[in-house]
């Protein structure tokens, strides 16, 4: 009788449960689902942006044509994209992870209460700009007769020496992790001070009668605990530098070349908005979305984020 | 509970799918009812001014029609407008640059023009009233789609100032020719080291089917065959424009590059920055209203686009127009309503030249008008006009524009050698065109 009773009560609250879900789902199916369901059919037809016509068929089409080896001497064809993208991801995502992890341990250890919340708030600020702004205050700095030229020949001692941070193909590479590196350190920093928080201070307390040192304090202690952090954080930085897309947009509007910055994400937009043809554009994203979520599971498994941390 | 949960769960996930299909569905026609016409357009400051102003006087006189004007930049309503029609949902009028407008009409997504209700009494009324042939570019098939909003050549503006601080006098050394133009530049330039203090004149990236593709016409090249099905006609003519560029980049002469500010944005501030500029008749109207104290000075002038000492052609840079069209899914009594708004703003040719951005109209009226001839310099526009072609303006016109900028600043930049830039330019143009045929 009394679990029967039980049952009812939890069948109620899970239909109430359930009716706060539902608006979410349908906010998530319309402007989620349904655009990831949409591409992977657009990605099996020729469909042109402004044609009225029925899109043709055209099977995997699409997906071979990406990956036809003819084209890739191209230096706009999607295997240099996929380098882009690579090189991007690997430049950025690597030290995002382990800078984020460094400033986060610094600040947490800080004393005074007003310094942490100064550094918090100073490096998380250029998050919240908005890219027109942020656009606006790097073309500024890596203009040739900008900020960027004037320090690195102070620090360097060349004087007049252009660097051509917009222009030479691997400094353009480095500008624009520059720039997506100083955009997002902030919000790493944030995850991994939340993550060090819940770590409780009698573990520190317990190593240091041990005699443990900082060194170890920090190798020992500090990382292992703050594995699931590690997890998320790394997965999150990966995808969002593979989802890159307005740091390269600002370069290339400002003059700079397209081949070595074009990501998957911008070839999708000049495929598909500039150049009308969605059905290609759509099996790049396709591509994307299968090598984030194939780059996601590896991450997953090599770190075994399954692992439940006991205190 | 768990068949209930997958059954919310199933609507919800197909709810989309049923909100998407029935977005297309038809609207009853009804000419009496108030309509009110969406208008998509750029940013321009003046002619903001000018059309809120004669959109005010058009709604004064035709109470039922309302009219709601947007603008953003020129790039963004290139994307916004297609994106919209993609989608079902463009504007009912908008303009846009006719290399970027051209697909609309042979995607069928803009209306023919209502001859009547745009205030000609026939098409032939108005075919004789524009300028021969410019309105081919929007003839397919017998029928016009849209009426010229502003019709822009470029030329060279000259800062005599910064001439004479070289030691030169613009008046007589101004650039005839792409070689004199590269040898006046270097006695102009002033580097800090490898960096670019003062410029003598830059081109104007990234627009290279209109200041690029006529520096190869010069040398006899072209970017299609005569019937459009092959690709990059004459190698020599393109590997040597494609090796002027390289010379003035970076990694040549340094006397200019992509990355620089636009040279036509420093010129009216007249700060010693930049000598010459190419640029439009509508500079005249922003230097009048940045720079009023410059403008009204005889420290400027215009002379014509050079040509190469051994061209084979006398060729100046293109010029391309804006077209207003209307949405051919809008509602016919909006369509008309549009034809009739458009009849009106472009009744005030004169108005949009004066104080309207300096826009030219391509009608014989206003061609043949003393305002236009008394506009300083406006003879440099019209003679160079008569001696160039409207840009390349096929549906697949910003894909080729993007291949060529691929090409060019892969040899300013990128030190790749002009032939083998060029190869990558043939393939990649002749794929996008075998997939126009």
């Amino acid at each position: 009788m009394g679990t029967k009773q039980y049952k009812g009560i939890e069948r109620k609250q899970a239909r109430w449960g359930f009716a706060f879900v539902v608006p979410s789902l349908v906010f998530f199916s319309v402007f989620n689902f349904y655009p990831i369901l949409n591409a992977f059919y657009t990605s099996f037809y020729d469909r042109r942006a402004l044609s009225k016509l029925k899109p043709k068929f055209v099977g995997f089409g699409n997906y071979v044509r990406l990956f036809d080896p003819a084209r890739a001497a191209n230096p706009l064809s999607f295997y240099n994209s996929l380098k882009a993208t690579l090189t991007f991801t690997l430049g950025t995502f690597i030290p995002l992870l382990i800078v984020s992890l460094l400033l986060a341990i610094l600040i947490s250890n800080l004393k005074s209460q007003k310094a942490k919340r100064f550094l918090q708030i100073s490096y998380y600020t250029p998050a919240i700009l908005s890219s027109v702004v942020a656009a606006t205050i790097w073309m500024l700095i890596f203009d040739p007769r900008g900020l960027g030229n004037q320090w690195m020949n102070l620090i360097l001692n060349t004087p007049g020496v252009d660097h051509k941070w917009k222009t030479d193909p691997v400094m353009l590479q480095v500008s624009t992790m520059l720039v997506y590196f100083w955009k997002y350190i902030g919000y790493f920093v944030i995850l991994f001070i939340t993550g060090l928080a819940t770590i409780p201070q009698t573990i520190y307390e317990a190593a240091t009668i041990d005699g443990a040192n900082k060194s170890q304090t920090f190798w020992r202690i500090t990382l292992p605990l703050l594995k699931p952090t590690v997890v998320l954080v790394s997965i999150m930085a990966m995808l969002q530098c593979l989802k890159t897309f307005s740091t390269q947009y600002m370069f290339y509007t400002n003059g700079s070349t397209r081949a070595p910055i074009n990501v998957i994400t911008f070839n999708i937009y000049i495929t598909g908005i500039q150049d009308q043809y969605l059905g290609r554009a759509s099996a790049m994203s396709v591509v994307l979305f299968v090598l984030m979520l194939v780059l996601t599971l590896f991450q997953f498994r090599t770190t075994k984020s399954g692992e439940n941390i006991d205190y | 509970m768990k068949k209930s949960v997958y059954f919310i769960l199933i609507i919800a996930l197909l709810l989309p799918a049923a909100i998407f299909a029935a977005g297309a569905k038809e609207q009853a026609v009804d000419e009496t009812k108030p309509v009110t016409i969406v208008y998509w357009t750029h940013d321009d400051a003046a002619r903001t001014k000018l059309e809120n102003e004669l959109i005010e006087k058009f709604q004064a006189a035709n109470p039922h029609i309302t009219v709601e004007r947007s603008t953003r930049s020129a790039q963004k309503q290139i994307e916004l407008v297609q994106t919209a029609f993609a989608a079902n949902e463009g504007p009912d009028m908008f303009n846009l640059p006719i290399e970027n407008q051209y697909a609309y009409i042979t995607n069928g997504r803009v209306a023919p023009i209502d001859y009547v209700a745009a205030g000609f009494k026939s098409k032939q009324d108005m075919l004789d009233k524009y300028m021969d042939g410019i309105l081919d570019t929007v003839t397919v098939d017998g029928e016009v789609y849209g009426l010229p909003l502003e019709l822009t050549n470029w030329a060279i503006y000259v800062n005599k100032k910064v001439f004479a601080s070289a030691g030169l006098d613009a008046e007589k050394d101004y650039p005839k020719t792409w070689e004199q133009m590269a040898d006046v530049s270097e006695k102009l330039v002033i580097r800090d080291g490898d960096i670019l203090v003062r410029r003598g004149f830059d081109f104007r990236y990234p627009y290279y089917l209109i200041m690029f593709v006529p520096m190869v016409e010069q040398l006899g090249g072209s970017l299609l065959s005569a019937d459009g099905k092959k690709a990059i006609i004459n190698d020599d003519a393109w590997i040597k424009a494609l090796t002027f560029m390289q010379e003035w980049g970076p990694l040549g002469r340094n006397l200019g590059s992509t990355t620089y500010q636009a040279p036509r944005y420093l010129f009216n501030a007249d700060n010693n920055d930049i000598a010459m500029a190419h640029t439009g008749l509508y500079q005249e109207g922003r230097m009048k209203t940045e720079n009023p104290k410059f403008f009204e000075s005889d420290d400027w002038m215009v002379v014509p686009f050079p040509v190469f000492e051994n061209a084979v052609k006398d060729v100046a840079s293109a010029y391309y127009g804006h077209f207003f069209m209307v949405n051919a899914d809008s509602d016919p009594a909006v369509q008309k309503a549009t034809w009739k708004l458009i009849g009106f703003l472009l009744s005030h040719g004169e108005d949009y030249l004066t104080r309207g951005g300096n826009l030219i109209q391509p009608t014989k009226a206003l061609l043949a008008s003393d305002t236009l001839k008394n506009m300083p310099y406006s003879e440099v526009f019209i003679n160079d006009m008569a001696r160039a072609n409207m840009v390349y303006y096929g549906s697949d016109s910003a894909e080729i524009q993007t291949q060529i900028r691929n090409a060019v600043e892969s040899v300013m930049l990128s030190g790749e050698s002009p032939q083998k830039a060029l190869a990558t330019l043939r393939s990649a143009v002749q794929e996008i065109i075998d997939e126009r045929h």
